[in-house]
């Protein structure tokens, strides 16, 4: 009817920018652990099945 | 004698409001907050007030126009009537909103921080690793733990072919 299309006419902040928002910082989010797990040299102490090629150690 | 009975009842509270009457007349006035106030709510459907107090002129006559039958009023005049009475109808009071995606953004915003704090960590705090972590130690310590024979049954050894010498696929 006459007035029921209020909110449509003032887009609030979430309408703008949220996508934007959420798509931006958890591209951000993501980029910024997969350096921080893989680059700067943590050790994860994974299990060396399948990864580690056994060597002899007695001399 | 009528406000030192009251005042010998209730408290000095008495006092003070049988003051203001006789000072103002015979109007008390209230604070805003005081009074009942409308509220969309969903589960107080019908609020204390109506939406609008100060009807304009226009507003006035249709009020009167509503003592009359209802059925003389057009369509127009009956959504006037109902947008004086409530701000918003139910569908937009539930309306969702957007307002998650903002919310979701800025926890990821402040868990990337969180990891460059780590980056920050492990540039400036830690030490550097032991020498036990060294790819060929580790290589030595694994090819030990196997002559061991550890976790023969489910764990680490179950995983190893002895014949072929590799890794069960």
């Amino acid at each position: 009817m006459a007035r029921l299309s209020h909110q449509k006419c003032t887009p609030d902040f979430h309408d703008k920018y949220g996508n934007a928002v959420l798509a931006g910082r958890t591209t951000f989010c993501i980029a910024v652990w997969t350096y921080v797990a893989t680059q700067i040299g943590i050790e994860w102490t994974l299990s060396p099945v399948g990864r580690v090629i056994p060597k002899e150690w007695r001399d | 004698m009528l406000a030192t009975r009251v005042f010998s009842l209730v408290g000095k509270r008495a006092i003070s409001t049988s003051v203001c009457v006789r000072a103002h007349g015979s109007v008390v006035k209230s604070e805003d907050y005081a009074l009942p106030s409308y509220m969309d709510r969903r589960d107080y459907p019908l609020p204390d007030v109506a939406h609008v107090r100060h009807l304009s002129a226009s507003q006035k006559a249709l009020k009167e126009k509503e003592k009359a039958s209802w059925s003389s009023l057009s369509v127009d005049e009956k959504v006037e009537l109902y947008r004086i009475q409530f701000k918003e109808s139910f569908a937009e009071m539930n309306r969702g909103s957007n307002e998650w995606k903002t919310v979701v953004g800025a926890a990821m915003f402040f868990i990337g921080i969180t990891a460059i704090l780590i980056i920050l960590e492990k540039r400036y705090v830690y030490g550097p690793l032991p020498h036990t972590f060294d790819k060929e130690w580790v290589a030595m310590q694994t090819k030990r733990m196997l002559d061991l024979k550890v976790n023969p049954v489910d764990g680490l050894d179950s995983k190893w072919d002895y014949d072929k010498k590799v890794w069960k696929k």
